[in-house]
């Protein structure tokens, strides 16, 4: 069962490691270290998690766009640089080295997040993660619970939204042709949907609290979650995959800490 | 949250919920924009995800609506497919406290069109502190730099505040919202006239 470990996590722990490795992260700045990483983190949620790659490259491919424009931003409106000699050529373009290390390092390193943010999404159930949210985090059930209500109104609202077109389509109101047409009718569907789904929310809350609902941290709980030492085992492994790939910066001569480069 | 009557908290959470809905679709708007121009494309909209502390406070009035609600929205924003991860709950904290920073120096008590626009500003200050670094804003040209800070802060006022109020104003007059505080104002101003 290796290719279901990481949907087997603890969601906060796994939420908590995804952070303090962004953390992290953002104190490099070598194009190296984010690219080495970025790398590592598909590899290990293709090996360890179940994850759809179709799906994970669609998902990805945004992330590639703006790291692009984030390049050509970073080069174009750069800071004046401190040494203006040493320049590297870019096609028909000449820049100076310091900017292309510093944007290349930027682009990469959202790479880097976005592996590591994708890691999570792909192998975490969303009410799994509330719930250990709750239970691990002392997240108030009040919270938790009006969250995993709200949640469970989506479906409804899209409902609702079609019965809202319907009904404009009954009466006869046109529909929006252009873009501008369209902003000026959005309140036609947008306070019917937030009206009925007030309308609801007032009703659940009601249904809670007369089954007897208080909102009280020592309840119990169908669905217990734990943490086992599986979840810091995965904590301190990603981790260590860090300090190798710094180490290997470091030996190859790329890295570099933040030290003022902004 | 001890003096929060759960409808409120319910109330709170589907505004939330739904608003990260609608910050999800907004968001390959964002990106559109933010490749054609760079990060500064982001700006011109970015008001719009703040748009749920304005609502939620304005409606609910009470102390942590405003981060409560922004934080609930980032995190089911990111539940329902933001890929930027967990990160973005701690962008919704951020955002969250800018707009809850104007509210609280209001002591909970101002709720009128110049205080949800500010709490717009509120956000937008905050939030670009954290882009700042997070981003790295500060490899740009100061110029550029300032430029995106100014558009972020019209954008928070105009869309978060002028935006969000106009929403809220008109949810209120369908009669929904009789039993929480902006409900309650809309009715004594009725009676009053």
């Amino acid at each position: 069962m290796m290719t279901m470990l990481l949907n087997q996590l603890n969601p906060s722990i796994k939420a908590l490691t995804v952070i303090v490795m962004i953390f992290a992260l953002t104190l490099v700045f070598d194009p190296f270290t984010p690219l080495v990483y970025c790398l590592f983190t598909i590899a290990i949620t293709f090996m360890f998690g179940k994850v759809d790659g179709k799906k994970y490259f669609l998902y990805f491919l945004p992330f590639f766009l703006i790291a692009i424009g984030m390049l050509w931003t970073t080069l174009v409106f750069a800071d004046a640089p401190k040494n203006a000699a040493n320049t590297v050529q870019i096609f028909l373009w000449e820049f100076p080295k310091e900017d292309v290390v510093v944007a290349f390092s930027l682009a990469l390193r959202m790479l880097a997040f976005a592996s590591l943010s994708l890691l999570f999404i792909f192998t975490t159930n969303m009410v799994d993660f509330i719930l250990s949210l709750m239970q691990q985090c002392k997240l108030p059930p009040k919270i938790a619970y009006g969250v995993l209500a709200g949640y469970r109104f989506l479906p409804l609202m899209k409902e609702e939204l079609g019965q809202i077109r319907a009904a404009h389509q009954v009466r006869g109101v046109n529909r929006a042709t252009n873009i501008k047409e369209s902003i000026q009718q959005y309140k036609r569907f947008v306070i019917p949907l937030l009206a009925g789904a007030i309308r609801k929310a007032e009703r659940t809350a009601v249904a809670m609290e007369s089954k007897g609902f208080t909102g009280d941290k020592h309840r119990t709980f169908y669905r217990p979650f734990t943490l086992s030492w599986k979840d810091w085992a995965f904590f301190l492994f990603m981790f260590l995959i860090l300090f190798i790939t710094i180490f290997a910066s470091i030996q190859l001569e790329y890295f570099q800490w933040y030290k003022g480069q902004l | 949250m001890a003096h929060w009557r759960l409808k409120e908290i319910v109330i709170m959470s589907v505004l939330a919920v739904v608003f990260g809905v609608v910050y999800l679709f907004f968001l390959p708007v964002g990106n559109m924009l933010a490749a054609l121009m760079g990060p500064i494309g982001y700006e011109f909209i970015f008001g719009i995800w703040f748009i749920v502390s304005i609502i939620a406070a304005y409606i609910i009035r009470k102390p942590g609506a405003a981060f409560l609600s922004e934080t609930i929205a980032a995190t089911v924003e990111m539940l329902l497919g933001n890929a930027t991860g967990p990160i973005i709950i701690l962008v919704g904290i951020i955002q969250g406290l800018g707009a809850e920073a104007v509210f609280a120096a209001t002591r909970w008590k101002h709720y009128n069109l110049p205080v949800l626009m500010l709490a717009g500003v509120g956000s937008a200050i905050f939030s670009f502190v954290w882009g700042y670094f997070y981003s790295g804003y500060a490899a740009f040209g100061t110029g550029y730099v300032i430029s995106m800070l100014l558009l972020r802060m019209a954008s928070g006022a105009i869309i978060a505040g002028v935006l969000g109020k106009s929403i809220s104003d008109a949810l209120a007059k369908t009669g929904v919202l009789s039993s929480f505080a902006l409900g309650k104002e809309e009715r004594k101003k009725k009676v009053a006239s």
